[in-house]
């Protein structure tokens, strides 16, 4: 293959070319082997190294070549002087290359044309930037991770449910052995329902929402076994629900981690956005799309300041390298006190939602739009914390003078902290009420606080039906009383507070990190209030048209870039964090508290875990023996051997993509080096060629 | 005229591009586009291959060009005579290179050219510093430029003779994921 382009190549460089691009093309194999290394996603030059692999390179070379067009016409003219010869064999393979190109192009636009909001993608992409485009991508990814669950438990616990209960099967009571008080259990209302309060329970899922298929009280333990001639249906509700959950859980987990994958390779193929950012920047930054003047001048002050940003932590480097001893210290242990203050304010914060917590669950019963306000005392108290904290955390981050890119990721990290660890606060404060931490007898009769909570799984749903609800009306009010309140203000009445405060800009970290979480309730919720992720889809769904609404009427684009490539690993990352949280309080629900006695699928068991060892006796000998040969050491531990060795054969696999990747790095650089060795000869044997010549002649 | 223009395509697009339908619209727009810039210098018949070359104040007022602060460099890599004057081979070329279907060598490449300046195959410091008082609207101070261009060096060059050669600068493309879509204008 080499042979035939040099032979190209050298047929066709009659008119003066000069000659690099005959070494271009000596230098093309090591190109193209380096971008397939890379796992370019391109699809052209795929596409062109497809068909080089299988040999129909010469009329496609062309395409790929840097001559000018008169000079291709010539190519192609005498290319297709030499068809004939090669008609038969090639044209054949060719035919089958051009049509696999078209289907697989056909096939794409076809799913481009499914793929939801494509469009409104791209044209966010265009005006904002892809830091602003990866949280609609990632909204987006929620979305249809959110709706696939619904389906999932709509499709196993919730329409078997509904044909149960409209075949008329009714609940079976527990069989426990527990006194009448448990199996008490009435969340009707009582009496004729005022009209406000129709509001009231929609808003905090209490009346009419408590018992339906919203929450876990609603559904019931029935165990259907039919054996009619020539049919054996049977659903296991109860089993149905726990393992739905539990896959759920599992199918959350695989999609996030596919697309950390994804992701890790573009930041891998990429080096990381921290090396060669000053060349990234410089010849890469420009967007020759950009059209306008005002964006021009718009994408011209972005890439200065984004030079600077590199610039200033230079100059903050050299800085820090030249302070003396006793400043250093200063600095450290002024940084020291502003780490204690900044966790001082958010074990402050923890300390409020524990506090609020504790006083909604204790007011619960209290009538009216008072009731209404204790209810959501908890969500209130949460949403202030995670929007005054970080501002403060701000002020403080100026007295720590640490550098543009660790004060970032400083900021980060404190916001994610609060935000996971003060919804973990809210859900330890329900199970010490639920399990009575701090009144012993309340729990004597039931195992758990049954005068409070008759159905106490029902109640954590309703928790987190109004953290969900009430994320969802905050950032809508948010909308509709600050930001275009704030553009409006700031676009018609021009004073020097309004130039100061300017146009709203759309912070990316924050934004996502509220998503996440969004998400990590839902999760949570999900267990105890089935429909929550419909719930959560409609939300989102809203939360991306509100988002975009304010992003191109509200918004101004932002100077400061945002990062997407390494910050897309760390979003997900931080899901993941959220997914653990959730999981820990699955399995404590599952394992540790007793269910509910008077509602649920679960009220006859000791523990919702045990509905699955008891299912298991039921099965056939033949799969009861498989199940026990898989949990027993025979298996596992060849498993474990098995994985060992698959992990070590990927470990080398990168390795050894490491080492040739600084192999070739090492081949370009002597390659430039003999090329320039090569011109000094040339420019040796120049002056003696001319005398050459005229020896010859004579 | 669609079929001079069809015979045309024939000869050139065959090779660049797979004809489909799609491309051979895209090709006539591009020969429209190119006419609308002077009708009367432009013929409407290119059987016979003309030899009109438009200037390149035309070429640089196009909406696509006008406020690119590459674009005289853009029109001279791209024109025969290296003076921005192009002739509709030229037009095609540089809307071929800059469209989504080029692939990264070809672009990789044609950057490479726009970005040196003194047009010998290699970017000197000189090259980088123009190049950034063009991204930057003259806005950055001496020192800071002086800062910048060292840095890029430092970090794209491969064989360390203190310029980039095009394997530096593709080596350095090579590891850029959004260089496609930013080397690309839309027409």
């Amino acid at each position: 293959m080499t042979i035939e382009q040099q032979r190209q190549g050298l047929a066709f460089s009659g008119s003066g070319h000069p000659t690099d691009q005959e070494s271009l093309r000596f230098r093309r194999v090591s190109s193209r082997m380096s971008t397939q290394i890379y796992h370019e996603p391109n699809s052209s030059t795929s596409l062109a190294q497809e068909e080089e692999q299988s040999g129909s390179e010469p009329t496609l070379e062309l395409r790929n070549t840097v001559f000018p067009m008169a000079l291709k016409k010539a190519a192609r003219q005498v290319q297709q002087m030499q068809v004939p010869a090669q008609f038969n064999g090639g044209s054949w393979k060719q035919k089958r290359i051009k049509f696999v190109r078209q289907f697989k192009s056909n096939v794409r636009e076809f799913l481009y044309f499914f793929s939801l909001w494509g469009k409104t993608l791209q044209k966010i992409g265009g005006n904002f930037g892809g830091g602003v485009q990866s949280y609609f991508i990632f909204l987006r990814f929620l979305v249809i991770l959110n709706f696939v669950s619904f389906l999932l438990i709509a499709g196993f616990v919730l329409i078997p449910s509904i044909v149960f209960r409209s075949v008329g099967i009714k609940p079976e009571s527990s069989k426990a052995d527990v006194s009448s008080e448990c199996l008490k259990y009435d969340p009707n209302p009582q009496g004729l329902v005022v009209f406000y309060e129709f509001f009231l329970d929609l808003l905090s899922g209490t009346g009419f929402m408590e018992y339906s298929y919203l929450f876990y009280g609603y559904y019931n333990n029935s165990v259907i076994v039919t054996s009619l001639v020539g049919s054996h249906f049977s659903y296991n509700i109860p089993l149905a629900y726990l393992l739905t959950a539990v896959f759920y859980f599992a199918f959350c987990l695989i999609c996030i981690i596919v697309r950390m994958g994804k992701a890790a390779r573009v930041a891998v193929t990429t080096g990381g956005s921290d090396v060669r950012s000053y060349s990234m920047i410089v010849f890469t930054g420009w967007d020759y799309g950009c059209l306008g003047s005002k964006a021009t001048k718009l994408k011209q002050r972005n890439i200065y300041y984004r030079l600077q940003v590199d610039l200033e932590e230079e100059r903050l480097k050299k800085h820090a390298a030249s302070l003396t001893l006793c400043n250093k210290v200063t600095l450290h242990s002024l940084r020291v006190l502003m780490f204690f203050v900044a966790v001082g304010l958010i074990v402050a914060t923890f300390l409020a939602i524990a506090r609020a917590t504790t006083f909604s669950q204790e007011n619960s019963h209290v009538p009216g739009i008072l009731g209404l306000f204790y209810t959501y005392l908890p969500s209130i108290v949460i949403t202030l914390g995670n929007f005054l904290v970080p501002l403060l955390c701000d002020q403080i981050a100026l007295l720590e003078k640490y550098p543009p890119s660790a004060t970032v990721v400083v900021a980060l990290l404190r916001a994610v902290v609060l935000r996971l660890v003060s919804l973990g606060i809210l859900l330890f404060t329900l199970w010490k009420q639920i399990m009575c931490h701090d009144s012993r007898d309340k729990c004597n009769l039931c195992h758990y606080n049954h005068e409070d909570y008759q159905c106490w799984e029902t109640s954590v749903g309703q928790e987190m039906y109004k953290l969900t609800l009430f994320d969802l009306l905050v950032s809508i009010a948010l909308l509709v009383l600050v930001e275009f309140p704030r553009r409006m203000v700031v676009d018609h009445w021009s004073c020097k507070l309004t130039q100061w405060v300017g146009r709203q800009e759309f912070v990316v970290p924050s934004n996502v990190l509220g998503l996440v979480y969004g998400q990590t309730v839902v999760w949570t919720g999900a267990l105890f209030c089935p429909l929550l992720p419909l719930i959560n889809t409609v939300k989102f769904v809203i939360l991306f048209y509100c988002k975009k609404i304010t992003l191109f009427y509200n918004c101004r684009p932002a100077l400061r870039t945002f990062r997407s490539t390494s910050s897309a690993i760390f979003f997900l990352a931080v899901l993941l964090f959220g997914w653990i949280l959730a999981l820990v309080v699955m399995i404590y629900s599952v394992a540790v508290i007793h269910p509910s006695f008077a509602c649920g699928p679960f009220r006859s068991f000791f523990r919702m875990w045990k509905i699955v060892p008891e299912s298991f006796s039921t099965l056939p000998e033949g799969a009861r023996d498989f199940l026990f040969f898989i949990g027993s050491q025979a298996f596992s531990i060849p498993l474990f051997a098995i994985s060992c060795v698959f992990m070590c054969y990927f470990i080398a696999l990168a390795s050894i993509y490491g080492k040739s990747v600084a192999m070739l790095r090492a081949q370009l650089k002597l390659a430039g080096q003999d090329k320039q060795f090569l011109v000094k000869q040339i420019e040796k044997m120049k002056p003696l060629s001319p005398q050459h010549n005229e020896g010859e002649q004579d | 005229m669609d079929l001079c223009f069809r015979s045309l395509k024939a000869q050139t697009w065959g090779i660049n591009k797979p004809s489909s339908q799609r491309s051979s619209s895209t090709h006539i727009r591009l020969f429209y586009r190119y006419r609308d810039l002077a009708p009367q210098l432009v013929p409407l018949d290119y059987t016979n291959h003309p030899d009109v070359k438009l200037p390149y104040e035309l070429i640089g007022s196009m909406p696509e060009l006008k406020d690119n602060p590459f674009r005289q460099r853009i029109a001279e890599v791209f024109s025969e005579d290296g003076e921005g004057n192009m002739t509709l081979d030229n037009f095609l070329d540089m809307f071929s290179v800059l469209s989504e279907m080029a692939p990264r060598d070809l672009k990789a490449y044609y950057a490479f050219k726009i970005y040196d300046f003194n047009n010998d195959d290699f970017i000197c410091k000189s090259d980088l510093e123009k190049t950034l008082n063009k991204l930057t609207r003259n806005e950055l101070t001496e020192d800071e430029v002086k800062m910048v261009c060292e840095k890029v060096i430092d970090e794209a060059d491969l064989d360390n003779d203190g310029r980039l050669s095009l394997e530096d600068f593709q080596h350095m493309i090579n590891r850029a994921p959004d260089f496609l879509s930013t080397f690309h204008i839309r027409i």
